[in-house]
């Protein structure tokens, strides 16, 4: 059966659209399809071009024909190009990602080998603690005995190096293709702030993000896991959509502060995560109340039991609250998680407590969760 | 919400039938798949600006990828596969 190098191979004796660079370095392919020795190509052509064309499209054709273990051999050229910007070369194969099928971008849909399940925690609006439950959150999965990693996915404002207190740098594996993610309070971390100094600034397009998404995500030797939790940036951007296409997520964990302003913000997320079919996990309310140290009085900074008041409102589960307390905060910035660094505390208490929410809610699935349907071609 | 189970292209990859958990058997042509692709290459980003596109008799699909929870990417044999198909698309397709 021929391979993708072999049709490329016999490519390289075919010149592109302009007469002299070989095909397969001419940037021109956006499409190549191999199926039981049926070899499928598309060439991306000036729309004007295409009948001064056709004797390249011919060639290309009877090119890969001529190939052995090729029956058959389709080439069209197409005006149609949205390819990513990131994506210089397209022509050249690096035979990495397990989906080896497209040439744009790295699409691979499968699922991460060794990975059980692979849950994200988002919130609509930022600065309510979705990174320091993330970070808790995974703490505690480990402490109940499960098999552990977080991925950073705030490639702009990556915190998890801050949380877990990492300020090492991850290594190549030795068949030096995959990063070792570091390892804090029995959770394996990779973020983007190991790779990059504290303090600069990560100016990308949407492109430059799916990609480097992927690479966190797929270049990183996970091992097994029984979840890998997932830290969301804010909003309902590139990074969301990301990942909610490229691997299939076994749930979400919203975030949010009672207060409205946030909760207008939530609501936005956990529609986003409908749309997209991600089981919704649960809404968990950070900064719930505040117990002053001096007096002992509670204060609701942010009003109380709004979360829990809006998740019953979408039919989502609550999962929890989690008081607004300096331990909290000063553990954090010191990079020592309070499940792990003040496990008798209630603070640690209430971040176990839907650490086993969220595990138990796995181990039956979501509620809505369904299984990918089959896919075959015949 | 329908909730496919079984998708399958067959008919050397002529027609696609999506198997719905609610008994419901949904077939449509690759052709039909094709012109009226989600993709914003042939939808464009507004009722205005879509795309009529024609002479995809003959159009077969040779890859399907899923893409999350919610859809599959189709590759056809003239190199589109730049649509994602919902489940609720390929509902709407079908009636």
């Amino acid at each position: 059966m021929a391979s993708r190098d072999d049709v490329m191979d016999v490519l390289a004796r075919v010149s592109g659209p302009d007469g002299r660079t070989p095909l397969p370095d001419s940037g021109a392919i956006s499409g190549l399809t191999i199926r039981d020795g049926k070899v499928f190509l598309a060439i991306v052509v000036d729309p004007d071009r295409a009948s001064e064309l056709e004797p390249m499209r011919a060639s290309a054709e009877a090119a890969i024909k001529a190939t052995p273990g090729v029956t058959s051999a389709v080439v069209t050229l197409t005006a149609e190009s949205a390819r990513a910007v990131g994506d210089a070369a397209p022509g050249h194969r690096h035979g990495h990602g397990p989906a080896g099928g497209q040439q744009r971008q790295p699409r691979s849909t499968l699922p991460i080998a060794g990975v059980k399940h692979i849950i994200a925690v988002a919130s609509g609006k930022g600065g309510v603690g979705k990174s320091t439950l993330a970070c808790n959150l995974a703490v505690g999965l480990a402490k109940l005995g499960l098999k552990i990693g977080v991925l950073d996915a705030d490639l702009f404002g990556p915190s998890m190096p801050k949380l877990f207190g990492i300020t090492a740098k991850p290594e190549m594996a030795p068949d030096g293709r995959m990063l070792i993610p570091l390892e804090a309070y029995g959770v394996k971390v990779m973020s983007i702030g190991f790779l990059i100094e504290e303090g600069a600034p990560v100016i990308w397009r949407g492109p430059m993000v799916m990609s480097a998404l992927n690479q966190l995500l797929r270049e990183v030797a996970w091992g097994d896991l029984d979840v890998l939790v997932v830290d969301m940036p804010p909003g309902t951007g590139d990074t969301q959509l990301t990942m909610a296409q490229n691997v299939p997520l076994s749930g979400a964990v919203i975030v949010s502060t009672p207060q409205d302003l946030a909760l207008i913000d939530a609501r936005r997320g956990i529609a986003m995560f409908k749309q997209v079919h991600v089981p919704l996990i649960g809404v968990v309310e950070n900064m719930s109340y505040f117990l002053c140290p001096h007096c002992g009085g509670r204060t609701d900074v942010f009003s109380h039991a709004g979360a829990q008041r809006e998740a019953d409102k979408l039919g989502v589960p609550f999962l929890g609250e989690v008081p607004l307390d300096i331990a909290i905060r000063a553990n954090s910035d010191e990079g020592r998680p309070v499940v792990a660094s003040l496990p008798d505390s209630g603070h640690a208490g209430a971040f176990l407590e839907i650490a086993r929410r969220v595990a138990q809610t796995l181990e039956v699935g979501a509620p809505g969760a369904k299984p990918a349907p089959r896919i075959r071609i015949m | 919400m329908a909730w496919p189970t079984d998708i399958i292209a067959t008919d050397k990859g002529r027609t696609l039938e999506v198997i719905f958990d609610d008994g419901e058997t949904v077939r449509l042509t690759a052709e039909r798949l094709r012109v009226e692709s989600p993709s914003a290459e042939v939808q464009g980003h507004s009722a205005s600006e879509k795309r009529k596109v024609t002479g995809k008799e003959n159009v077969a699909i040779v890859d399907i990828q899923p893409i999350g929870n919610y859809a599959i990417r189709i590759v056809f044999d003239d190199g589109h596969d730049t649509g994602l198909y919902s489940w609720d698309y390929l509902r709407r397709l079908a009636r």
